[in-house]
């Protein structure tokens, strides 16, 4: 039941297709990002009572929202905040997690154990019910959200780094670096470090998309940034209650943020064979 | 099997005490003051009223104290009073969860009923289209956000075809039909995320076993490929199946969040983000303690079916 050698190469081409589609995508909607105030001459607070709920026209390529703002406008404003807010929030979770997942690994021995178990537990928690509590009571707002998000995530790669770090330390080569006089800290950097990167860079991917699922979610329930600021989620959840007037407005966020967490997953599964074949199944 | 069932168990009751401990002290790592919450305005003019009110509370007690009357209290089946209504918090919960529990319980069975056999086409059909748009489908459901698939669901079937209603709740006992009408959408929103797990594990768990020898051996005494798929491959592949059905269930419980938002649905989490945004302490504790008790109970039978399916489980041996 092998695939035909043909078959095979057909296959990673097609795959190669879809990873390149992705990554093209993200690198556009990236670019727009950054350069939004260059290239989007529309204002995205602009309000415009005559001309709500439209579907595309000349003046709006994406139609306008509930207040007639400019869609196109927003969704690119919107995109800077859902996406510094993942990226930042990948940021803050990686670094905690990989920190303290290597610290554990190396200076708590007895503690060890206990303290695995403490982040099985984080892991389990279901994130959205901690993230809604946590963020009613603090104020949903952009720098809430990054911190929320981070610090619940970071047990995912602490878990992974320690993993990773127990893995590496049981290697030949590293033993024979011990008994040549390595330190801890030495190891840390030559070894351990350089040789997880691949596996946290994966890790990392998904995290990017579950990050930015959370703050969409969050946002749409309104715990996120505040209005007139825009985010992907709180558009959706403020347009979803005209879909029965105009389902356009609606779909534009909604099939933005589909196309972005799609394009990630792909590219994090790639890179999840790429870089890890071992851990394919 | 029983000393598994037991040892289990009892793991699970010390998590729930972890859980409950955390509950108990969220009330009082959050800023604002439950006071103020019952006082309202006059809180600030009035220093008596607030000591009355914190007295009646029992928040002017140390913290271990208010933690074991609080903690007897949820053992007695009594979670207090809602702030905002007076009504016991207990009597809500009784209402609410049943409809949450609905909506994962048809979530998952979606997820399973169109999950399986999809990741089963992607695996067998690997190489060939019908296997890539299996896979496509599946990842696309597993990255489709709650919100989007149930936007597209309600664009369909209420505004388009005008088949299902595109929100509400009615209760079972007035209207069966109706009941059921309304747990349609958010059910299949739900599970559509999830279906993409199940099918993506399928696939990948399926591939795995269909290289095995004990494969190859059935079909060398003459099974058919179907045949040797059905009665030798899926069984074995479903194993860990079945386990990431477990591990992500509680993601599902987590949609709940966003579904029943998206589609007015009074269960347990929209109870939640009410009272978290009304400060309803009580309502808010009742909600987590519910949710962590729920998650619980899930893990718990997964790992005993899952014991039951799989023996390597229960004897540790892997």
């Amino acid at each position: 039941m092998a695939p035909q050698p043909q078959t095979t190469v057909a296959r990673v081409r097609r795959s190669n297709a879809a990873v390149l589609t992705a990554a093209t995508a993200l690198g556009f909607l990236a670019a727009l990002s950054v350069s939004a105030p260059i290239l989007i001459a529309a204002d995205p607070l602009a309000i415009n009572p005559s001309h709500v709920l439209a579907s595309p026209d000349l003046v709006h390529p994406l139609g306008t929202d509930e207040l007639g703002r400019d869609l196109l406008a927003r969704v690119v404003y919107g995109g800077r905040v859902s996406l510094t807010v993942a990226a930042a929030a990948v940021l803050i979770a990686g670094t905690l997690g990989v920190i303290s997942g290597v610290a554990i690994a190396f200076f708590s021995p007895r503690l060890e154990s206990a303290m695995m178990r403490i982040i099985d537990v984080l892991v389990s928690l279901p994130e959205i019910f901690v993230a809604i509590v946590v963020l009613a009571f603090l104020g949903g707002s952009f720098w809430a959200l990054i911190g929320t998000i981070g610090v619940l995530y970071f047990p995912q790669f602490a878990r992974v780094a320690y993993g990773m770090a127990r893995s590496i330390r049981a290697r030949d080569h590293v033993t024979a670096a011990v008994s040549l006089g390595a330190g801890r800290l030495w190891l840390i950097r030559r070894e351990i470090l350089p040789n997880m990167r691949s596996v946290i860079a994966v890790q990392a991917s998904f995290t990017f998309s579950f990050a930015m699922l959370l703050e969409a979610g969050l946002s749409f329930l309104g715990l996120g940034v505040h209005p007139p600021t825009p985010s992907w989620g709180q558009m959706i959840g403020t347009l979803k209650d005209y879909i029965f007037i105009n389902p356009w407005p609606v779909l534009v966020p909604s099939i933005v943020l589909f196309a972005v967490v799609l394009s990630i997953n792909v590219l994090g599964d790639w890179l999840q064979d790429r870089l890890n074949p071992e851990l394919r199944r | 099997m029983h000393r598994f069932v037991a040892h289990r168990f009892v793991s699970s009751l010390i998590t729930m005490a972890l859980a409950s401990i955390v509950v108990f002290l969220s009330i009082h790592l959050l800023p604002g003051d439950p006071v103020v919450m019952v006082l309202g305005e006059q809180a600030g003019a009035d220093p008596m009223a607030v000591a009355r009110v914190r007295a009646e509370l029992g928040l002017d007690l140390p913290l271990p104290t208010q933690f074991v009357r609080w903690a007897s209290a949820v053992l007695h089946g009594d979670l207090g009073h809602s702030l905002r209504s007076g009504e016991p918090v207990v009597a809500e919960l009784a209402r609410r969860i049943p409809r949450s529990l609905e909506i994962i319980f048809g979530g998952l069975v979606a997820a399973v009923v169109f999950g399986i056999p999809l990741g089963t086409i992607a695996a067998r059909d690997r190489g060939r289209v019908s296997g890539l748009i299996a896979s496509i489908v599946a990842i696309a459901g597993f990255s489709a956000p709650v919100f989007v698939s149930g936007i597209i669901l309600v664009l369909i079937f209420s505004l388009w075809l005008g088949l299902l209603p595109s929100s509400g709740y009615v209760a079972l006992d007035d209207d069966p039909l109706t009941h059921f009408a309304c747990l349609v959408l958010p059910c299949v929103a739900i599970g559509i995320n999830f279906m993409g797990v199940v099918a993506r594990m399928t696939r990948s768990s399926l591939i795995d076993t269909l290289s095995k020898d004990y494969v190859r051996m059935a079909r060398a005494k003459g099974l058919t490929r179907g045949q040797a798929m059905t009665r030798h491959a899926l069984p074995n592949a479903l194993v860990p199946v079945i386990a990431i059905v477990g591990i992500r269930a509680g993601n599902l419980l987590g949609g709940t969040v966003i579904v029943e938002a998206l589609f007015d649905w009074p269960g347990l989490s929209s109870l939640l983000v009410s009272a978290c945004f009304a400060r309803d302490y009580p309502v808010m504790q009742g909600c987590l303690l519910s949710i962590f008790a729920i998650f619980i109970v899930i893990s718990l039978l997964i790992d005993i079916a899952q014991s039951i399916v799989d023996p390597r489980v229960r004897t540790g041996t892997k």
